[in-house]
């Protein structure tokens, strides 16, 4: 019963990680952007969720929708005003991650002034689990968590194959030089591209609000996942990232049937060395050399 | 008052040979690293098993630091630098997670959480280290030497292979450079040197424990390279004494309130980052062009 | 002529006069800022209303002051701290606060001769320090051989499980916490550790669980004990739960699911009825609209112990350095402190009454078993 246990926690955490790291994906893969900032964009949404719903009382589509506001205008102006900068004149892999990196310790420190260094939590029944089965207690936030996942990759799906918006995002991933010919412009669908990677953090922040808690420092955490789930699931394939986000989650929580928690985290990192070692393409990535 | 300006001097040396060596692989390799304070922490870990259980020679604690600093970031750097550079960024962040863990855990070598305390001084042909302002000397002259190496490696061919490499990899390649041999070596230059600056933090403080050596420090001396300014040979020296006055500096502003200090200084470095890269890519010592020969 | 050399030698002497009685200074080095910030903010308030106290009784010949460093709560940090405080502004005596950072300044402390002393740490290795190091908190091994007899023998819960962070306090609360639960006829049915980053703990609550437990301790700190009990109790986890001071911040007397669950605590019997205690459970309560915790009264009788020593060194005629102020201590048997009467151990540890607390669920505990 307990490897049933862990493995449902797994699914949850998977679910949340599949979406954050899809996210990510979607921006590196299309705009070639290190998007280090991914994990303020998660804190920003969260907080904001926090400060809404538990502070100042209103209701959760009222606070998930200005989480969203705020998640997607953070993501939209950093990409305009910065990134457009750098690229115009440079662009280079290190001066984007730079600057992103400088953008996410801002953010982080400005929430920590804030709203205090200490871990906040959304209080909502729905985090508190039931004994469904002798030994098995889920809570049916998992639930929730499980079924927002799913939704929100149908929508990411249709929008990148029924849509032209999402066709020519597509195209902007794999040529953005060919798309000007088309009369599309890059820079624009790459503001696209960053509204709709920072959009689909938003249900992650707000469901780990409700679960694990918040805390200025959790970018970092998230960005790990990012990164990770990126390159395990191959770059440029948001199938892949969403993947490897779910199984990663799933590694970090049944691997304490085995192991001591010290060494949970550490999981995630021996199978991104593994990857690196023996499959640097991921698991549905193009071979990448330098 | 002399006493509190040595001890920010040795603090100083320390920081600025860790600053040296991330520029070396960052700025000239472009070799993007976030697990530099995990060689900064092997090379202190290595120093304080030695001088407390069998000598506490500084040559030999110093050259055990830096070759097993070396060592270990040769098993990163083979595999990861096969591949692109955001690999590499996301490898050494693993290794820094990995690290942590390890320093935390492996508690016969390294104290676990509670780290190692009553490190001795070293001793250098017979005469013992304690006084403080000898340190210092000591510390001056380690912070030398490795400005040194620096440069000669910069200014000579290996330099300007590695500057190739950084500039256009299959170029390079094509010229016949051995990519990966330069890739891997410098690497571990600069993890050996990172090594031997934990050996001279270990044996000052006489106290490490892994809350010196986490994701946290490998991001300031990222920022200390860059704010001075990356491939060129003093800005990391200048973003080293830049970032550690800027906690002193800010005391001095009595309209922050002293709970938010340590924050407000971070979001200042953070600031400085985006600014910096956004109009002056090469940092204050390096100017427009990120690319500049040292 | 003879009425002006009485003259002169009048304002002689009353020019002397001043400089017979000084002003005192201590040190601070607390994190002011960075993620702890918070508690070097409670402390200070503690440190700030005894200096109060002090000056407006005029304990001292002289007005005494505290002069804060940020140590941010790390060793590094804490070692300049600590060297600004004993070079620049030359005090002979200086609060610590945070394990690490006090592992760190203590060999400062032995060097110079400047007494250190901690009022928020309770790590067990931080009576190896030296004699320049005293504790005015007693430390983590004692509070266990409260708790465990009170969970086994008077309530009756006789499986134990425990959750820790693999630090010397958590080591040491595991090892004393088995010995006293054995002694007491119980068992300790499971143990876990976990690292101090970590935020998740619905695996570690479902393999708690599986051990059955009658109750659960808990040894963390911060941030994460917070997270902790929430999530046990929103993963099937319904037992007791118990734990040592740590337990005694606002965010965990706050939270909710906290409601119910012991900690043990160095002895704050705010109710007692002598003039100290009360006067400074009135001001506190004046001034910051609630009542003194641990950590607030820890440092308030820390700075207090320099104003008793001090004192007693002026009276004899001595000198206030560090030196003479260990002389003192060793020579003091008790010590009046708020809520408690204590006693210096040779190693600098503080022997003092522990007792039991119940978390009510408003924000404050009640006290279940008295410190004997």
């Amino acid at each position: 019963m307990l490897f049933t246990q862990l493995f449902i926690n797994g699914l949850q955490t998977g679910a949340l990680y599949a979406l954050i790291a899809a996210g990510f994906s979607l921006i590196f893969g299309m705009t070639r952007i290190f998007h280090a900032a991914h994990g303020a964009t998660f804190t920003i949404a969260g907080y904001i969720f926090y400060e809404c719903y538990s502070v100042l009382h209103l209701s959760w589509p009222v606070a998930a929708l200005a989480a969203t506001f705020a998640a997607s205008l953070f993501g939209v102006l950093l990409d305009r005003y910065v990134y457009a900068i750098i690229q115009r004149h440079e662009g280079s892999f290190f001066t984007v991650f730079v600057a992103s990196f400088g953008m996410a310790i801002i953010v982080q420190n400005l929430i920590a002034m804030i709203f205090d260094r200490g871990a906040v939590t959304v209080s909502t029944p729905l985090s508190k689990s039931l004994e469904v089965m002798p030994g098995l207690y889920v809570a049916p936030i998992a639930a929730v968590v499980i079924v927002c996942a799913i939704i929100f990759f149908v929508a990411l799906q249709w929008l990148l194959t029924k849509t032209n918006m999402g066709i020519a995002l597509r195209a902007l991933g794999e040529n953005p030089t060919l798309i000007e010919v088309y009369g599309l412009t890059p820079r624009l669908l790459s503001q696209y591209v960053f509204l709709i990677g920072s959009i689909l953090v938003v249900p992650a922040a707000i469901l780990t609000a409700a679960t694990s808690g918040l805390n200025p420092a959790m970018g970092n955490h998230v960005m790990l996942i990012s990164i990770a789930a990126t390159i395990v699931g191959g770059v440029g394939s948001l199938r892949g990232a969403a993947m490897a986000g779910l199984i990663l989650g799933m590694a970090e929580n049944l691997c304490l049937a085995f192991i001591d928690p010290q060494w949970s985290e550490a999981v995630t990192f021996v199978i991104l060395f593994l990857f690196i070692l023996f499959r640097p393409g991921g698991v549905y990535g193009r071979a990448v050399m330098s | 008052m002399i006493a509190y300006l040595q001890n920010i001097a040795v603090l100083f040396c320390i920081n600025a040979i860790l600053a040296l060596t991330l520029n070396f692989i960052m700025g000239y390799a472009g070799i993007f690293s976030l697990a530099h304070a995990i060689f900064f922490g092997v090379g202190a870990y290595a120093t304080a098993y030695i001088a407390m259980h069998a000598s506490d020679s500084l040559l030999l604690c110093m050259a055990a630091s830096a070759a097993i600093s070396a060592i270990l970031s040769m098993a990163l750097a083979l595999p990861a630098l096969r591949v692109r550079g955001e690999y590499f960024v996301a490898a050494s962040l693993g290794l820094q997670v990995i690290g942590v863990t390890i320093f935390s855990e492996w508690k016969s070598i390294t104290g676990g959480l509670g780290g190692m305390i009553g490190i001795p001084r070293p001793k250098l042909w017979g005469y013992t280290f304690n006084d403080d302002t000898a340190f210092l000397m000591l510390a001056l002259v380690v912070l030398g030497i490795v400005v040194g190496i620096t440069a000669l490696l910069v200014r000579g061919s290996f330099g300007r292979s590695l500057m190739a490499i950084r500039d256009s990899e299959s170029a390079a390649q094509t010229y016949g450079k051995h990519v990966n041999a330069v890739k891997t070596l410098s690497v571990a230059v600069a993890a050996g040197l990172a090594g031997v600056a934990g050996s001279l933090y270990a044996f000052y403080i006489s106290f490490i424990n892994v809350e010196s050596f986490v994701l946290e420090t490998s991001i300031l001396l990222m920022a200390m390279v860059i704010i001075g300014g990356t491939g060129t040979l003093f800005g990391p020296i200048v973003g080293a004494a830049l970032l550690m006055s800027l906690p002193a500096a800010l005391t001095y502003l009595p309209f922050l309130p002293p709970t938010e200090l340590g924050s407000i200084q971070q979001i200042i470095y953070g600031l400085a980052m985006v600014l910096l890269m956004m109009f002056r890519p090469g940092g204050l010592v390096g100017g427009r062009s990120k690319e500049k020969s040292a | 002529m003879k009425k002006l050399i009485l003259g002169l030698t009048l304002i002689q002497a009353a020019w002397a006069l001043p400089a017979a009685a000084a002003d005192y200074k201590i040190g601070a080095i607390f994190p002011m800022s960075g993620a702890n910030a918070e508690y070097g903010q409670i402390f200070g308030t503690g440190v700030n209303l005894a200096i109060e106290h002090i000056n407006a009784d005029k304990k001292l010949s002289g007005t005494l002051s505290v002069i804060y460093e940020d140590s941010q709560a790390l060793p590094a940090q804490g070692v300049t701290a600590a060297t600004k405080l004993v070079n620049v502004s030359k005090v002979p005596y200086a609060l610590s606060a945070f394990t690490g950072v006090s592992k760190a300044v203590a060999p400062v402390g032995a060097r110079t001769k400047t007494v250190i002393v901690n009022g928020g740490a309770v790590g067990p290795d931080l009576a190896t320090l030296g004699d320049y190091f005293w504790n005015v908190i007693p430390l983590a091994n004692f509070e266990v051989r409260t708790m465990a007899p009170f969970l086994v023998k008077e309530k009756g819960f006789k499986r134990v499980a425990m959750v820790y962070v693999d630090d010397p306090i958590g080591q040491a609360l595991l090892t004393d916490l088995g010995t006293e639960v054995k002694a007491a006829g119980g068992e300790m049915v499971g143990s876990f550790s976990i690292p101090t980053t970590a935020q998740q703990f619905s695996g570690i609550a479902a393999r708690i669980r599986d051990t059955k437990p009658d109750v659960v301790y808990i040894a963390s700190y911060g941030n994460q004990q917070v997270q902790l009990i929430k999530q046990l109790r929103d993963n099937g986890i319904n037992q007791p739960i118990a734990s040592y001071s740590a337990f005694s911040t606002p965010s965990v007397l706050s939270l909710p699911e906290a409601k119910g669950v012991y900690f043990t605590a160095q002895q704050l019997n705010l109710t007692r009825d002598d003039p100290l205690t009360k006067r400074v459970v009135a001001d506190y309560k004046a001034k910051y609209n609630k009542e003194p915790g641990a950590y607030v009264v820890n440092y308030y009788n820390a700075v207090l112990t320099f104003a008793e020593l001090a004192s007693a060194l002026e009276k004899a005629g001595k000198p206030v350095t560090g030196e003479n102020l260990l002389a003192q201590r060793k020579a003091t048997k008790t010590f009046e402190f708020v809520g408690a009467t204590v006693s210096f151990a040779e190693d600098g540890t503080v022997k003092a009454p522990i007792q039991i607390n119940q978390i009510v669920g408003d924000g404050t505990s009640k006290v279940v078993v008295a410190g004997k």
